[in-house]
């Protein structure tokens, strides 16, 4: 995680994240981390210690709190990464199904290997199961699923990642 | 070609009864399959919370998470008499590997959830209920989730004073952000309290303290969402299907080596072959080679033995394996079983949370033997050693996590010891994928014990 600029939490996350506490008694705060993490992550693509030290204070926590989250869970990311985040699943069901060979072909493809990051894209390193087995090979982009995956299918998916605007 | 299976056999009755409809999941659909008329009658007659736990009870449902405990007696371990606050919580982490079958119910069927909550949060007294989805299903999955939420609200068939009653019930949706052990029930209840997933010690159980303190039931995905037909219809409509011990149906993620990979829900008892025949058969006309039959942590079957099983608790028991969250996984005659294992002991090793030493360790320690002996470096002494750490994690640690490790390593040794003894003799560049491995070993001792 970088240092170290001050980070205010814009009004619509915090607004949101207000909101979000009303689902949990009203002495719990920290139920709501994994909640602004989601959001601070969405907006700024990785999050820094300004966003955990924000975070903390707006919920009244201690930093370590936050940061223990931030860490544990793999959808966090805590370094910088690209605009698109791709996950290949390599596991069982998937794996059954040429998902090395489809991963292969896209690391060929971007020019990276699993866990780089451009500008543009980020092949994860987290190739578990995303529940989509019987849809075997698959991936998420940007957490988007595609299933059944063929390397024309990735051509055209990278393709319109390539077109857009 | 699914409504003509339909015809055929018994399937798709129950948590994907929508899908046979244009909208499986809207509001619509659900109400004109007299869908939340089972939790309105109860509004009108507010009948007695034990007449609906005894009526789960009797149904003989079994949770559809992994463990198969009693779904109705695990509710009558709440104490009604406490006036402590009760929460109940969905558990719709699915990440057991091979296991899609719950993100269907939440794209295609999630009204029958809501009223599945609705009713357990009534027959356990809670006034609070969250489900818990896994983070990476944050985008259409959780949408199509929340938006059946909004439409229940929108029906006022939840929140205070519910049709003018004293029930009142908030159901909240909550998202995950990655992690498998998240799954295992007392680790969902650390994350929901905003922390690290770390599974807790047991006793005390979840229906004694758990959520913030209180007691708390936790139910799967599909548990839940088998709830209302069977308070609506009764349990005897559902124990009329399935087995004496395995009542009426189970969602099955048939994946792998078939033609038609998708999910099934089928009374339970169907005999393995006609599930295979759902899925369309055996990919390229190929052999079957061996299944795992409820998800990457339970043991692997030999095909020959899986032909003969049917799909419930006590034949995939007997079998040598469990019935799990359903996944079945298929295996062709040319699957390379030291590369699946190898696959399933990096996972576990990856998720393993490291709180206990015998699984942070034996994780670790097979997949490192496993890896040495695909690369072809492996030694009968290492062999020996990974034969001798399943022992070492099964039972000594804090969850079962543990023992999904462990239980797949075994059973790859014990069916198909030949393949890795064949990695252990060739040198690196004659493998892998080769098909003249030899027949897994021990299946007449796993024949003759059914
Ligand atoms: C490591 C581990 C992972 C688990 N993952 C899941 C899961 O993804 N979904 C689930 O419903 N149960 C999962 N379980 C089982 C839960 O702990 C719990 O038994 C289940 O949610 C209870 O619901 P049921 O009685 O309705 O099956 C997991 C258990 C373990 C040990
Ligand atoms: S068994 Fe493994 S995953 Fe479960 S608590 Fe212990 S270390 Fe964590
Ligand atoms: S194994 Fe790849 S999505 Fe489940």
């Amino acid at each position: 995680m970088q240092e170290n600029t001050k980070y205010n939490i814009p009004s619509e996350i915090s607004s949101k994240i207000s909101k979000w506490l009303a689902k949990f008694p009203i002495d719990q705060k920290k139920p709501a981390i994994i909640y602004a993490l989601h959001l601070i992550q969405h907006e700024s693509k990785y999050i820094r210690s300004e966003h955990v030290n924000a975070v903390a204070d707006f919920l009244g926590l201690k930093k370590i709190d936050v940061y223990e989250v931030a860490s544990f869970y793999s959808m966090f990311e805590t370094e910088q990464v690209g605009k698109h985040t791709i996950s290949v699943c390599t596991n069982v069901s998937c794996m059954l199904n040429g998902s090395d060979e489809i991963l292969k072909y896209l690391e060929d493809k971007l020019k990276m290997k699993v866990g780089d990051s451009s500008e543009k894209y980020f092949l994860k390193d987290e190739r578990e199961c995303l529940a989509a087995c019987c849809g075997a090979p698959m991936m998420q982009v940007n957490h988007k699923y595609y299933e059944n995956l063929t390397k024309e299918k990735i051509d055209s998916i990278i393709d319109g990642l390539e077109n857009e605007r | 070609m699914a409504w003509k299976m339909k015809d055929k056999y018994n399937i798709n009755e129950l948590c994907y009864s929508t899908l046979s409809s244009d909208n499986p999941n809207s509001y619509e659909t659900y109400v004109s399959q007299g869908g939340y008329e089972t939790w309105k009658k109860i509004l009108r007659e507010l009948p007695d919370k034990k007449e609906i736990i005894n009526s789960v009870i009797e149904s003989g449902l079994r949770g559809r998470g992994g463990a198969g405990f009693s779904t109705g007696r695990k509710w009558s371990f709440i104490n009604q008499d406490s006036d402590a606050i009760k929460y109940l919580v969905c558990n719709a982490d699915e990440s057991e590997p091979g296991t899609c079958k719950d993100r269907d119910i939440l794209r295609y069927n999630p009204h029958a959830l809501i009223e599945g909550m609705l009713i357990a949060s009534y027959a356990i007294g809670a006034e609070t209920a969250y489900c818990y989805l896994r983070g990476e299903f944050i985008d259409d999955v959780y949408t199509s989730f929340k938006n059946a939420l909004k439409d229940a609200y929108q029906n006022k068939l939840l929140g205070k004073n519910i049709f003018n009653t004293d029930i009142c019930i908030e159901l909240h949706d909550l998202i995950g952000a990655g992690a498998y052990i998240v799954g295992e029930e007392t680790a969902m209840l650390e994350s929901i309290e905003g922390k690290k997933g770390f599974p807790r010690y047991k006793p005390p159980f979840p229906a004694v303290k758990g959520l913030f303190g209180s007691p708390t039931i936790i139910n799967n995905v599909e548990t839940l969402a088998s709830i209302p037909k069977i308070i609506g219809k009764g349990p005897d409509w559902f124990s009329s299907f399935g087995t004496k011990d395995s009542a009426g149906f189970k969602c099955f993620s048939v994946s792998g080596h078939v033609n038609n990979p998708g999910n099934f829900e089928i009374p339970l008892g169907t005999p393995f072959k006609t599930l295979l025949e759902l899925a369309g058969g055996m990919k390229d006309g190929k052999k079957l080679k061996a299944v795992i039959p409820g998800g990457s942590s339970v043991p692997v079957v030999p095909g020959e033995v899986m032909l003969e099983t049917d799909m419930d608790y006590e034949s995939i028991a007997k079998s040598g394996s469990l019935l799990g969250s359903g996944a079945v996984i298929i295996m062709d005659e040319d699957t390379n079983m030291v590369e699946v294992i190898h696959r399933i002991a990096r996972f576990y090793y990856s998720e393993s949370c490291g709180q206990c030493t015998p699984c942070r360790e034996g994780t670790g320690w097979m997949f490192k033997v496993i890896d040495k002996i695909l690369k072809g470096k492996g030694t009968l002494d290492d062999l020996k050693t990974l034969e001798s750490i399943p022992k070492m994690i099964s039972g000594s640690t804090i969850c079962a996590l543990g023992d999904a490790a462990a239980m797949p390593v075994e059973s790859f040794i014990t069916h198909y010891k030949n393949e890795f003894l064949e990695y252990i003799k060739l040198p690196t560049e004659k493998l892998p994928n080769d098909k003249d491995f030899a027949e897994p070993i021990n299946n007449e001792f796993i024949l003759s014990r059914k």
